[in-house]
C-alpha cells in the first residue's frame, strides 16, 4: 500500500510530524495484515472441517498461520500496540477484528 | 445586527413560566414560554450566524460546541420536566420567530397531547449490558503449539468456545430486555455505542431504554439488580430517572 | 400529577439550581439529541464507502500472500 492510497484513506487526520505519519500508516497496514490473517485461519479451519485436506496439508497450512501469527505479534510489539489497538469501528457494521 | 431566531427545547403542558426563570438558557439567553392551545414551547433567542442552516452545519462537527449546546439544552429540559409533563425536542429546532413557534404548536398539537399523556408521570431509565471481559488464556495456551496440526486445533477451540460465549451472552441480554419492558410502560433498544465514546472495552451487548412511573422507580433498579445478580456472566448498569427523551422526542419537519 | 415523588414537589428557585437530576453521560446524551447512534471517525477514517475501498485492496492482498502460502511444502 503506497503513501497515496492511505491518504485516500484517512483524508482528513493525517498528522504532520513525520513519526506519527510513519506510525499510523504502519498501524493501517498492520490492522489490514491481522484482518486478513484472521480471514485465513477462518478459512483455513473451514477447509479443514470439510475434511478434503491431506495430513501434509493441514500440517503446512496450520505451520504457516502459527508463523504469520507469531509475525504479527513481534510487528505488534515493534510499536507497543495491541490487538485491541489495531481495531476499527465500523459504526453498524461492529469492529472491523473480531477479537 | 445579527438575525436571531427562536430556539426551542421542550414543550410542556400546565408550565408556570416563572419557574424557569433562574434557569440558563444557550448563548447567554433567556427563557420564555410561548403558549398556544394550552401547550407551551420552552424558548430562547439565538443568533442565526451560529444557530442557523449553515452556523448548524458547522458547528455540529464541533463536539467542544456540540458538547456545550447538549449541556445546556439538558439542562432546560431537565428543569421544564420536574415542574410539568416535557415533551423534549432534539437538538437545534428553531423558528424564525413566537409566530413561527406558535405555528408549530399548533401543526404538532394531537401528537404533543399523546406524548404528554405518555409521559405524564414517567421518567426514563437506560439499562446496558456488557460482556464480561473475558479472563486471560492460561500459561499452557500461549505456549507454541507443538505442530501445524495442533495448532488449528487450538485455534478452533478457542473460536468454537467464543462462539458460544456470544451466543449465550446474547440470549442473557435478550432476556434482561425482556423483563425490563414486561415492568415498564415502555421499552426500546437503541443501538449500541461506540467504545471509544463510552470509554468502556467491554462489549455492549444492549442498550435499552424503559420508560417507568415515577413511584415504580425503586421496584425497576430493585429488578435490575435482580437480573444483575441472577446473570453474572454479563455486567449491567442502571441510570435514571432522565427525562423521557426516549419517549417523547418529535420528528423535526 | 399527584405524585409525592421529590421531583414533582414545587421547588424554590436555589433549590432548582442546587439540586439536579442525575447527569447523563454526554454520548447518552448526544444518542437522544441527535437521534441516530453517534458514530464518531477516529483516527483511521474509514467511512462505510471506505470500507468498499478496503475491500477491493485486501482482494489483491489474500490473492498474494495466498499464493506464497498455500503452496505445499
Amino acid at each position: 500500500m503506497n503513501e497515496n492510497d492511505a491518504r485516500r484513506l484517512f483524508p482528513q487526520r493525517l498528522e504532520t510530524d513525520a513519526e506519527s505519519v510513519e506510525r499510523d500508516l504502519f498501524k493501517l497496514v498492520l490492522t489490514i495484515i491481522e484482518l486478513v490473517r484472521q480471514l485465513m485461519e477462518k478459512q483455513a479451519l473451514r477447509r479443514v472441517d470439510e475434511g478434503d485436506l491431506t495430513d501434509e496439508q493441514i500440517e503446512g497450512l496450520g505451520t504457516g498461520l502459527m508463523h504469520l501469527e507469531q509475525a504479527m505479534d513481534d510487528l505488534k510489539s515493534r510499536y507497543d500496540l495491541t490487538t485491541a489497538d489495531l481495531n476499527i469501528d465500523l459504526g453498524p457494521l461492529g469492529p472491523l477484528l473480531s477479537e | 445586527m445579527t438575525e436571531t431566531g427562536r430556539y426551542l427545547y421542550a414543550i410542556a403542558r400546565g408550565l408556570d413560566p416563572q419557574a424557569l426563570t433562574d434557569v440558563p438558557a444557550l448563548a447567554g439567553g433567556h427563557l420564555e414560554v410561548v403558549e398556544h392551545r394550552g401547550l407551551g414551547a420552552v424558548v430562547s433567542s439565538v443568533d442565526l450566524d451560529e444557530y442557523g442552516e449553515e452556523g448548524l452545519r458547522r458547528n455540529l462537527e464541533n463536539l467542544p460546541w456540540l458538547e456545550e449546546v447538549a449541556r445546556g439544552h439538558d439542562t432546560v429540559v431537565q428543569a421544564t420536566a420536574t415542574q410539568a409533563p416535557t415533551a423534549p425536542l432534539r437538538l437545534a429546532t428553531i423558528c424564525l420567530d413566537d409566530d413561527g413557534v406558535r405555528e408549530r404548536l399548533d401543526a404538532w398539537h394531537d401528537a404533543l397531547e399523546q406524548v404528554l399523556d405518555r409521559v405524564e408521570g414517567r421518567m426514563e431509565w437506560s439499562v446496558k449490558v456488557y460482556a464480561r471481559p473475558r479472563p486471560a488464556p492460561a500459561a499452557e495456551a500461549t505456549r507454541p503449539a507443538a505442530s501445524g496440526a495442533a495448532y488449528l486445533q487450538r485455534k478452533k477451540a478457542e473460536t468454537e468456545a467464543r462462539q458460544a460465549d456470544e451466543s449465550s451472552t446474547a440470549m442473557i441480554a435478550d432476556e434482561v430486555h425482556e423483563s425490563l419492558a414486561a415492568r415498564s410502560v415502555a421499552g426500546r433498544r437503541l443501538p449500541p455505542q461506540d467504545p471509544r465514546l463510552t470509554g468502556r472495552s467491554e462489549r455492549m451487548l444492549h442498550n435499552g431504554a424503559y420508560l417507568v412511573e415515577v413511584d415504580e422507580g425503586v421496584a425497576f433498579s430493585a429488578l435490575v439488580d435482580e437480573l444483575a445478580t441472577a446473570h453474572p456472566e454479563v455486567v449491567i448498569e442502571v441510570h435514571g430517572p432522565w427525562p423521557p427523551y426516549s419517549f417523547a422526542t418529535l420528528e423535526q419537519t | 400529577m399527584t405524585s409525592t415523588a421529590p421531583e414533582t414537589r414545587t421547588r424554590t428557585h436555589a433549590e432548582s439550581r442546587a439540586e439536579r437530576l442525575p447527569e447523563i453521560a454526554l454520548v447518552d446524551l448526544l444518542d437522544r439529541l441527535l437521534g441516530t447512534g453517534v458514530v464518531l471517525a477516529g483516527d483511521v477514517v474509514i467511512s462505510l464507502a471506505g470500507v468498499d475501498l478496503v475491500q477491493v485492496r485486501l482482494h489483491a492482498l489474500i490473492t498474494s500472500i495466498r499464493s506464497d502460502m498455500v503452496e505445499p511444502r
